[in-house]
C-alpha cells in the first residue's frame, strides 16, 4: 500500500496493465499486420508484396462511397430508434421493477443467448409476406397492397436495432440504476413537474449511459453485415458486406484491409465530433 | 387521466418486452415441432421427442457445452479486466489516457472478418494451435471493450464522498474499495458480465477464424443449416435461455427470502449539492 | 457470505481450468503436427474435416457407423471434425499455413467445385496427389464425374456428394416454372424469386438459358449472362440472393420460385408437397463436394478411406443418410433391398437422362478475377 502512496503512477498503471497487455498483444499486433496488409499490392494468384500502395485506400473511398455512407445512415438509425425504445423500458426496469430488476435485464439480453440465425430466422416467419403482421399494416395502409417488410431497408435497419438493442439498454440501466430517487423527490418539493423533474434531473445524469448505449451500438454497427446478408437486397448492402466479400470471394486481402482501416478512421472521425458535441468528461470521465 | 399516466409506463415496458421476446417465442413454439424433413419451417404437429432427444442430432450437444464453457470463463476474466481499466480510466489523470480511450474503442470498430483472419496469423506465427484457448483469448479481447464502456458509465459520476467517508473512518484504499466501492458498482459489472456473455455466446465470424477443429454453438448451426436446421437447435437455443431465466428468478427469490434489502449499499449521504444539476430551479 | 467457494478457489481452479484446456491443444501441437505429416506409411489416425451433417450418424447409439466400419476393418481411427460451412471462409481459414508450406493437421478436407476453391488448391500445389494404387475402387466412380475441368485425371480429388442446382416453385404461388427464363422474365412472378450468390450456380443457369456452354465460359458469354441478371434485380424481378435461406420464404409463399439445390428440395417437400423441384428446360447445374489430402496429411491414410468410400455398399449407407447425390456407381442397387423408396428417389439416384442434363461450371472461369469481380457487384458489392 505505502508503494502505492509513494509512486501515484503505480496504481493506474497495474490496474491498467492486464487489459493493455491483453489488447497490445491480441490486437494491436493484429491490427499491425492488416496495416501491413493494406499496404501491399497484387493478386492472390500472383503473390502479393508490400508497396506502400495507398492507392487501395483511394481506391477504397472512392469504389464504395454509397455503401460507407449506407451503413453510416443504416447504424445511425438503428442506433436512434434503439434508445428510443430502450429508455423508457430501463427507465421502468430501474425505477419501477423492485426486486426483480436483475431479471428484467436478463430477458433484454436473452434473446442474444439464442443464435444469431435462430433469430432471425423467427423474424423471418413473423414478418412474412403472408403472415400476420404484414396483413395488419396492409389492411391499415402503411403498406400497399402487395407490400413487404422483408428484404428492404426497412428489415435491414429493423434487423440490425433488434440485435443491438440490449447494447444501447444495459448501459442506458448502468447510468439510470444509480440515480437516487430522491434527487427527483426534492426536484418535485421545489415545484417542478414530472416532465421538468426527468428532463433537468433525470436526463441529463443519465448521460453517460446515453453516450455509452450510443457508442456500443452505433460502433459495431456500422461494421455490421450479416443483417443486409439476410434481410437485405443487394441496394442494401453495408461496408461489411463488401469487406466479407474483397477477404472471402475475391482473396483480395489488401483491398479488405484498407477498407476496414477507412471504416475504422471514419468511426473515429465521428468519435472525436461526438466527443467535442457531449463533451468529452462525458465521453471519457 | 392520471390513472392512464400511472399505467402507460407500464403498459410500454410490457409491448417493449413482448417485442423482445416475440421470436423467442417463436423458437420456443418450434421447438416442439414434428418436421417429416430435415428443416423446421412448416408446422406439422406436436412432440415432446425433440426435448427428450436434445442430442439427437450428432455434435451438437458437444457445441453447447463449449460454447457455455467458453462464454463462462471469459466472461469472468474479461469482466474483471474491464472493469480494472475503467477504473483506471476514470480515476486516474496520466499521459496517454486519452490513447487507451482510443485503444479501447478500436477493437469494437474493427470489423470481425479481418479481425479474425488477423487474429489467425497471428497466433499462426506464435506457433499457437487453435480450439478452445484461441477462442477462449479472442473472446476475451473483444469483449474488455464492451466491458469498459459499460463500467465507464458507472463511474463517471460516480459519488466519492461514500469511499471518503469510508476512509475517514479508517479504512484503508483496499477495504474501502471492497465494501463501498465494488457494490455499488456490482449492478454496472453484472451488466456488463451480462453482455460480455451474450457476446461471447453468440459470436461467430471471429471464433470460426480462430477455432481451429473446435465446435461451438453458432458455428454449429450455421454449419448445419446448410442441409438442416433440426428442432432440436431450438430446443438447445430455448433451454440456454430459459435456464438462464430460471437462474436468475431463483437468485431473486434467495435474496426475499434470506431478508436482503433490495438495495444493501449505505444510501448516499444527503445533502449532495453537486449532483444537483444547477438549472432545478424555477 | 461464506460458502464452500471462496474467491480464492474460484481464482485457483478457474487458472487450473485453463491450463488443463490448453495442454490438450498443446500437446496436440507436439503430436499431431502442422507441417510433415506426410510420408509412406498408413497411419493409425485419420484426420478428416468435411460439412456438418455430412456423414452417416445413427441417432440411437450416437455413433457414425461407416466409420467405425473403417476402423474395424482397416485399424484406422478417424478424428473427424464438422468444421467446414462454407468454402470461402474455410478457405480463408486454411490459407494462412498452406501458404507458408505447413499443412493443417487434416488428411482429408472437402470443397465444392462449383467455388474457386478445388481448382485454386490444386494449381497452387497446396493439396497432395492420390495415390490410386490404394484406391482400386476407383473404377466405381461414375462416368459423369470422371474427368472434371478443375482436376482432368483425378489425380488429386474424389467426389464426396453431389447435388444438382434447378428451379424450386411453391405451387400454391404460382403455377409450374420450368425455365429459367421465366424466372427473370414472367411478370407473374416480380419480385417473389431469388437466385443463389453462387456464381456457377446462377450464371451457369443463365448462361444455359441463353444458350451458352457454362463449362466453357468466354467473356461475351459470361457478360450476356451477367447482364440479363442485372436487368432482372434492377427492374425489382429477382428479390435477392441467398444461400439456402430461401428455404423458409419459399415454404411460407413468400416466394413463388427459386434457384435451390436439389438436396434442400428432398427435405422441404417432404413437409410440404405443394413444392416442386425441377431441371430448367434447358439444362441445370451439378456441383460436386470433392476430398482433397491437404497439403501435410497423410496420402496413404486418405486414399485408403476414399477406397473404402467407393465400395458400393458403403456409399449406399451413406446416401441413404444423407441424401445427395452420391458419386459410386452400384449404391442405388446396395441400397434397394434395403430401403427402397431411397433408393428409387430421382433426386438422390437422378437417372442419366437427367444427369445428362446438368452441367459443370468451367473451373478456370471461376478463377478470373474479373467475372468474380463483376458478379460481386451484382450482389451489392
Amino acid at each position: 500500500m505505502r508503494v502505492l502512496h509513494r509512486h501515484r503512477w503505480l496504481t493506474p498503471a497495474l490496474l491498467l496493465l492486464p487489459g493493455i497487455a491483453w489488447l497490445a498483444i491480441f490486437f494491436l499486433v493484429p491490427l499491425g499486420f492488416l496495416g501491413y496488409q493494406s499496404l501491399q499490392s497484387g493478386s492472390f494468384d500472383t503473390g502479393y508484396s508490400f508497396s506502400w500502395h495507398f492507392a487501395n485506400f483511394s481506391d477504397a473511398i472512392s469504389s464504395y462511397d454509397t455503401q460507407l455512407i449506407r451503413s453510416f445512415v443504416y447504424a445511425g438509425v438503428a442506433t436512434v430508434v434503439a434508445l428510443l425504445i430502450s429508455y423508457p423500458l430501463v427507465y421502468w426496469i430501474a425505477f419501477r421493477s423492485g426486486r426483480w430488476k436483475n431479471l428484467f435485464l436478463l430477458l433484454i439480453v436473452a434473446p442474444l443467448f439464442v443464435t444469431y440465425l435462430v433469430r432471425t430466422l423467427a423474424w423471418l416467419n413473423i414478418l412474412a409476406d403472408e403472415g400476420p403482421v404484414v396483413g395488419i399494416l396492409r389492411a391499415i395502409h402503411v403498406l400497399g397492397s402487395d407490400g413487404r417488410i422483408l428484404a428492404t431497408s426497412v428489415a435491414v435497419v429493423a434487423g440490425i436495432t433488434y440485435n443491438f438493442l440490449p447494447f444501447m439498454a444495459l448501459p442506458l440501466y448502468v447510468s439510470l440504476e444509480q440515480i437516487d430517487p430522491r434527487l427527483l423527490e426534492a426536484a418535485e418539493d421545489l415545484y417542478a413537474s414530472k416532465r421538468q423533474a426527468f428532463l433537468r434531473v433525470t436526463l441529463p445524469l443519465s448521460a453517460p449511459g446515453i453516450v455509452a448505449g450510443t457508442l456500443l451500438t452505433f460502433i459495431p454497427a456500422a461494421g455490421d453485415f450479416i443483417n443486409a446478408q439476410l434481410l437485405g437486397t443487394p441496394r442494401q448492402f453495408m461496408v461489411g458486406n463488401v469487406i466479407q466479400s474483397k477477404f472471402l470471394e475475391l482473396i483480395d486481402y489488401p483491398a479488405a484491409a484498407a477498407l476496414s482501416f477507412v471504416l475504422m478512421a471514419l468511426i473515429l472521425a465521428g468519435l472525436l465530433l461526438y466527443a467535442r458535441v457531449v463533451g468529452t468528461e462525458r465521453l471519457t470521465g | 387521466m392520471r390513472r392512464i399516466r400511472k399505467h402507460l409506463l407500464p403498459a410500454y415496458a410490457t409491448l417493449a418486452f413482448l417485442y423482445l421476446l416475440l421470436p423467442i417465442g417463436v423458437v420456443i413454439f418450434f421447438s416442439f415441432n414434428n418436421p417429416t424433413g430435415r428443416f423446421n419451417y412448416v408446422w406439422e404437429g406436436f412432440t415432446f421427442d425433440n426435448w427428450v432427444h436434445w442430442d439427437a442430432v450428432p455434435g451438437i450437444r458437444d457445441a453447447v457445452v463449449t460454447s457455455l464453457q467458453l462464454a463462462a470463463i471469459s466472461t469472468i476474466v474479461a469482466t474483471a479486466i474491464g472493469t480494472l481499466v475503467a477504473l483506471g480510466i476514470v480515476r486516474h489523470r496520466f499521459r496517454g489516457r486519452s490513447l487507451v480511450n482510443v485503444l479501447v474503442f478500436l477493437p469494437m470498430s474493427t470489423p470481425e472478418i479481418v479481425l479474425g483472419a488477423s487474429l489467425l496469423t497471428l497466433f499462426l506465427n506464435m506457433r499457437i494451435v487453435t480450439g478452445f484457448v484461441t477462442i477462449f483469448i479472442a473472446h476475451v479481447m473483444f469483449i474488455i471493450s464492451y466491458v469498459v464502456v459499460t463500467v465507464k458509465a458507472r463511474l463517471i459520476d460516480f459519488d466519492r464522498h461514500l469511499e471518503e467517508a469510508a476512509m475517514d473512518l479508517g479504512a484503508n484504499e483496499w477495504v474501502t474499495f471492497r465494501k463501498i466501492t465494488l457494490p455499488l458498482l456490482a449492478p454496472a459489472i453484472l451488466s456488463a458480465a451480462l453482455l460480455g456473455f451474450a457476446l461471447s455466446v453468440d459470436d461467430f465470424v471471429i471464433t470460426y477464424f480462430v477455432s481451429g477443429g473446435t465446435t461451438t454453438f453458432p458455428l454449429f448451426v450455421w454449419g448445419a443449416a446448410r442441409v438442416s436446421v433440426p428442432p432440436q437447435v431450438n430446443v438447445i437455443a430455448s433451454a440456454v435461455f430459459l435456464v438462464a431465466l430460471l437462474v436468475m428468478a431463483a437468485n431473486v427469490v434467495w435474496q426475499i427470502r434470506s431478508g436482503r434489502r433490495e438495495d444493501e449499499t449505505l444510501p448516499p449521504a444527503l445533502p449532495v449539492p453537486e449532483q444537483l444539476p444547477q438549472a432545478v430551479t424555477r | 457470505m461464506t460458502t464452500g467457494l471462496t474467491r480464492r478457489t474460484l481464482v485457483q481452479r478457474g487458472a487450473a481450468g485453463i491450463t488443463l484446456l490448453s495442454l490438450p491443444g498443446l500437446l496436440a501441437a507436439c503430436g499431431g503436427g502442422g507441417g510433415g505429416g506426410g510420408g509412406n506409411e498408413v497411419k493409425d489416425v485419420l484426420r478428416f474435416s468435411n460439412w456438418p451433417l455430412y456423414i452417416d450418424f445413427d441417432e440411437k447409439t450416437k455413433k457414425r457407423p461407416t466409420l467405425d466400419e473403417f476402423t474395424a476393418k482397416t485399424g484406422i481411427k478417424v478424428d473427424y471434425f464438422e468444421d467446414i460451412n462454407d468454402n470461402a471462409s474455410y478457405f480463408g481459414k486454411i490459407q494462412g499455413p498452406l501458404s507458408q508450406g505447413r499443412g493443417i493437421d487434416r488428411d482429408i478436407i472437402v470443397m465444392t467445385d462449383n467455388s474457386r476453391f478445388p481448382k485454386l488448391l490444386i494449381d497452387k500445389g497446396w493439396v497432395e496427389k492420390l495415390d490410386k494404387s490404394k484406391i482400386p475402387n476407383i473404377s466405381n466412380l461414375i462416368d459423369a464425374q470422371q474427368s472434371p475441368s478443375f482436376d482432368p485425371d483425378r489425380s488429386y480429388s474424389l467426389p464426396w456428394q453431389s447435388g444438382m442446382t434447378g428451379i424450386a416453385w411453391n405451387e400454391n404461388v404460382t403455377g409450374p416454372v420450368t425455365s429459367v427464363g421465366q424466372l427473370l422474365d414472367d411478370p407473374k412472378l416480380k419480385g417473389k424469386v431469388t437466385m443463389l450468390t453462387e456464381m456457377a450456380d446462377s450464371v451457369g443457369l443463365v448462361m444455359l438459358a441463353n444458350g451458352d456452354d457454362p463449362s466453357k465460359v468466354t467473356d461475351a458469354t459470361f457478360n450476356k449472362a451477367i447482364d440479363r441478371i442485372t436487368k432482372a434485380v434492377d427492374s425489382g424481378q429477382i428479390r435477392r440472393f441467398t444461400g439456402n435461406d430461401y428455404a423458409q420464404p419459399l415454404t411460407k409463399g413468400d416466394l413463388a420460385a427459386v434457384v435451390g439445390w436439389s438436396g434442400d428440395a428432398i427435405q422441404l417437400l417432404a413437409d410440404n408437397p405443394k413444392l416442386k423441384w425441377e431441371l430448367p428446360q434447358d439444362g441445370g447445374m451439378i456441383w460436386t463436394d470433392n476430398m482433397l489430402i491437404p497439403k501435410g496429411g497423410s496420402v496413404p491414410t486418405a486414399s485408403t478411406y476414399m477406397d473404402f468410400v467407393y465400395d458400393p455398399t458403403v456409399a449406399a449407407k451413406i446416401a441413404a443418410y444423407v441424401n445427395y447425390v452420391t458419386p459410386v456407381k452400384g449404391a442405388k442397387e446396395a441400397l434397394a433391398a434395403s430401403d427402397p423408396k431411397t433408393a428409387q428417389n430421382p433426386l438422390i439416384f437422378p437417372d442419366d437422362a437427367t444427369l445428362a442434363k446438368t452441367h459443370s461450371f468451367d473451373a478456370t472461369a471461376l478463377n478470373n478475377e474479373t467475372y468474380i469481380a463483376a458478379w460481386q457487384k451484382v450482389l451489392g458489392a
